[in-house]
């Protein structure tokens, strides 16, 4: 599974992550079964982020049009509003908690050794910000 | 949608934005009813005629008020606050409106109703005007939505007549 060649990476004390995950920490190799437990634990993927954020519009327009439909139809105004109600609950538990099904297209981290072959450029600060104070200082 | 907390505020936001347009459409759905509505006032007795010490003219009337307002009832409706008001001209002002009773209708079902009272609140005029003076009786009512735009309306009753003396 892709989850856990990601937790070995932090098992071999080697630390790359750029984000500040449960994946750097080294108690992250307790991989849990439950889907509940595993929707606390990683983040979601780009991909699961973009597919919660449709199915939350799509959920909560959904809701609405049927609330107001029913209501409506019914006269009832009290009916209009538990139904949307209903709709906003069932709404935040399909798409707010990390569910296993929002991490199906993980990033790929680059593996430490092939990360060291490349290392990042070394910006100069030094001659940049002096002139940019003399700038600063010009303007005024 | 990057964390739970993001999404949750974003579920909460949206769905939030989501109720206004429903309210909104809610309120937007009362314009198209046209209620047929009925009232008739009538004025039992003049009970007492004054003038008072500050020099303003006073009656006392029994009036009978019965109306049927069951069509202003709409599934947006939380109530109808409605008021009978005497309305007529003096030299000093060219409209007086005097609220003579009010009343709170809380459903349909009380909406058709038949009253029979003394004015509730005092019919004073500014001045010493009303002798022998033609008035008219309005009922008004407000329409108070559970969302959206209050309506108003009302229903003119011409031909009253206070008495030339008093009495």
């Amino acid at each position: 599974m892709a989850g856990r060649s990601e937790f070995s990476a932090s098992a071999r004390g080697v630390s790359n992550c750029s984000t500040q995950s449960y994946l750097c920490r080294g108690d992250s190799h307790v991989f849990p079964s439950s889907p509940v437990l595993k929707a606390r634990i990683n983040e979601m993927d780009w991909q699961g982020q973009k597919h919660a954020e449709m199915l939350m519009q799509i959920f909560l327009v959904f809701s609405a049009v049927a609330a107001f439909g029913a209501g409506y139809l019914m006269h009832d105004f009290r009916l209009m509003m538990l139904i949307y109600a209903g709709g906003v609950v069932l709404t935040a538990l399909v798409t707010v908690p990390n569910w296993p099904y929002f991490n199906r297209h993980p990033l790929k981290w680059l593996d430490p050794s092939e990360a060291e072959k490349h290392p990042k450029p070394q910006v100069s600060n030094i001659t940049s910000s002096s002139s940019s104070k003399k700038k600063a200082s010009k303007n005024k | 949608m990057h964390s739970f907390g993001y999404r949750a505020n974003a579920v909460l936001t949206f769905g939030v934005t989501m109720l206004a347009l429903m309210c909104f459409l809610a309120s937007l759905s009362d314009t198209f009813t046209v209620p047929t509505t009925s009232a008739e006032v009538k004025i039992l007795n003049i009970n007492w005629f004054q003038k008072q010490a500050n020099g303003n003219d006073e009656v006392s009337l029994t009036l009978n008020v019965s109306a049927d307002l069951s069509t202003l009832f709409t599934w947006n409706t939380k109530q109808v606050f409605v008021f009978v008001a005497a309305e007529y001209e003096t030299p000093q002002n060219a409209l007086n409106q005097v609220s003579l009773w009010d009343g709170i209708i809380p459903s349909k079902e009380h909406a058709k109703f038949w009253i029979h009272t003394t004015n509730k609140y005092r019919f004073v005029d500014q001045g010493s005007n009303l002798k022998g003076k033609d008035f008219n009786l309005t009922l008004h009512w407000h329409i108070m939505p559970k969302t959206g735009k209050m309506f108003a309306d009302k229903i003119v009753m011409t031909g009253y007549r206070l008495p030339e003396e008093y009495r």
